[in-house]
């Protein structure tokens, strides 16, 4: 399904600051940042590391206040999480105590979505199926490594089948033959449910693959430097034309000028 | 729905990749290796005091051979007062009453320590009307309270089980408290994210990260309880393990004193074996690898 017209996230000059209690200061995470995203988009995030992308889908799922501007939902300023949005964590986030089957039934227990026991056993058995951890239901997280544990987190949030998919560098820690195998499926799944997803990635080829737009976010404060539009037809995965084609090359390039200049001033330093 | 598996041709699912240990001498020597070093070593230490007492120019006031020891305490623990005795020369009396006294005390102590330091750590106005108290009492030496807890209630059961109780009471607060600050924020988060309200919040996150502290907490309260235990009665009063110390010493029966601290470190290390056994159990995700 592609992106239609209608506004589902708008960002208004939205502010993020976060208390220096220490230093009696504050640090300003991300400035103005002015964003609309469409109903059924794809917009992935890029930018160096501590520029403020975590902070960004953290105030889209209510998870932490504004300090200025504006997050709307679908019309609404968001103030608090809500079932419309899931997220997969980039610190995974399973609860330890929790075998890798109830984590993924959390959202079940918490609220009530209106689903059957069959239909969530279903869905919890699909996700698993998905991120290939079918076998694993009754494991532990300290059992598993950590490209399991991000996998576990992915199966999740998306076993909620939520309109928003909030994805916070989600195949950071699983290698490349299942990663790679891993964008195809996202990619389909949001091909087929129409959702909306904010993703963050460091990989600029994740960030082509898979953004209809890569927001590309610039260092310290974190303002949008560029976004750029990525046009080549669904799906993407494993068409190779894509990836040998002119056009991937530059902009290819392009995106990586773009975060190399951000990150040139990472490592200069403040 | 397509798999991941489908697409990926490395082999993920060999059947060989869990197997079975079986009982090898190997494994069996893993699972027993601790308790058999462990009695080889207390056996040889037995045996040594034995030789050194018996062979040894060595004041039996001072140190009793480990036989009498032994003895002693097997008679001891066999034997019960007659009915309507004045003073108990029983161990087996004087530990039945310590032992009540202790999980009477340690029992005050969590119904008190566990809801206080959990709602210390959930409301941040309780946390700052309480914490100079619990700080202040938790630093003092107990010891010190004892005098004034003998004036209070006198040579009493009830003033034993207040020290105990004042002793464990600590620990346990404080673990707790701290099992409630330290919640990892992100797992905070992702309950947020996937609908928790406050109260599911602490039912399902909370609680379930700050139990393993509050059972370190009760571990250290029974150590801290058990010198509760030994110093209410060795201060005062006509029973418990405390009073048989004091009694024997006076009475130059250094065996029975020995068999007494014995049976107070045989009573410790069990209880406090119980509780890392129910650490382990309830929260193996911590794989705390004890000293
Ligand atoms: N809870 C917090 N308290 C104080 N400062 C914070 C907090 N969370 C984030 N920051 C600061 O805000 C900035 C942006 O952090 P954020 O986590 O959004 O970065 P990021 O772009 O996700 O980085 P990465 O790619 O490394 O995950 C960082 O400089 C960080 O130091
Ligand atoms: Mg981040």
């Amino acid at each position: 399904m592609p992106a239609s017209n209608e506004n589902i996230i708008v960002a208004e000059d939205l502010t993020i600051s976060y208390d220096l209690h220490r230093e009696r200061k504050k640090l300003i995470a991300l400035q103005n940042i002015s964003l609309d995203i469409k109903k059924g988009e794809f917009v992935v995030l890029v930018g160096p590391s501590g520029c403020g992308k975590t902070s960004f889908i953290n105030a889209i799922s209510g998870l932490i206040p504004k300090s200025g501007g504006s997050v709307k939902v679908r019309g609404e300023e968001v103030t608090a999480p809500g079932p419309d949005r899931a997220m997969v964590f980039q610190d995974y986030a399973l609860l330890p105590w929790r075998t890798v089957e109830s984590n993924i039934r959390l959202p079940y227990e918490l609220q009530n979505l209106g689903l059957s026991e069959e239909e969530k056993q279903d869905r919890v058995k699909k996700s698993l199926e998905l991120v290939d951890l079918t076998g694993f239901e009754k494991s532990f997280p300290y059992e598993l490594s950590g490209g399991m544990k991000q996998r576990v987190g992915i199966a999740r949030a998306l076993a909620t089948n939520p309109d928003i998919l909030l994805a916070d560098e989600p195949f950071a820690a699983i290698d490349a033959m299942t990663r790679e195998a891993m964008q195809a499926e996202m990619e389909r799944i949001v091909m087929e449910t129409g959702q909306t997803c904010v993703f963050i990635t460091h990989s600029i080829d994740e960030a082509i693959l898979l953004g209809d737009r890569v927001v590309v976010i610039s260092y310290r404060p974190g303002k949008i430097k560029e976004i750029v539009d990525v046009d080549f037809p669904r799906p993407r995965m494993n068409n190779s034309e894509v990836k040998t084609s002119k056009k991937y090359a530059v902009l290819r390039d392009h995106i990586w000028n773009l975060v190399k200049d951000e990150a040139m001033q990472t490592t200069r330093g403040e | 729905m397509s798999k991941v598996a489908d697409q990926i041709t490395y082999e993920t699912d060999d059947p060989n990749r869990i197997q079975d240990v079986g009982w090898t001498f190997r494994e069996i020597w893993r699972r027993t290796r601790g308790f058999v070093v462990t009695s080889v070593n207390l056996i040889i230490f037995f045996i040594l005091w034995e030789i050194v007492t018996t062979y040894g120019n060595i004041n039996s006031l001072f140190l009793p051979k480990a036989s009498a020891m032994f003895q002693e305490l097997w008679v001891g623990m066999t034997t019960r007062a007659p009915e309507g005795a004045v003073f108990s020369g029983s161990i087996l009396d004087h530990f039945l009453h310590s032992f009540k006294n202790l999980m009477t005390g340690l029992g005050i102590a969590c119904a008190i320590g566990i809801p206080g330091g959990l709602l210390m750590g959930g409301n941040k106005y309780v946390e700052s009307i309480l914490s100079p108290y619990v700080w202040a009492l938790a630093s003092l030496p107990r010891i010190a309270l004892v005098p004034l807890f003998i004036l209070f209630l006198g040579f009493t059961t009830t003033m034993q089980v207040t020290i105990i109780v004042l002793s464990a009471v600590f620990p346990i607060i404080i673990n707790a408290w701290a099992g409630v600050k330290t919640t990892e924020k992100s797992l905070l988060a992702a309950a947020k994210v996937f609908g928790a309200n406050r109260t599911q919040l602490y039912y399902k996150v909370v609680l379930p990260y700050t139990l393993p502290f509050i059972i370190s907490g009760i571990q250290q309260g029974i150590g801290r309880g058990l010198i509760g235990v030994v110093i209410a009665e060795l201060f005062g009063g006509s029973n418990g393990l405390g009073y048989l110390i004091q009694r024997s010493a006076d009475t130059f029966n250094t065996a029975m004193t020995f068999a007494v601290l014995l049976l107070l470190i045989v009573m410790s290390l069990s209880l406090i074996n119980f509780t890392r056994w129910l650490e382990a159990k309830v929260a193996p995700w911590r794989n705390v690898n004890h000293l």
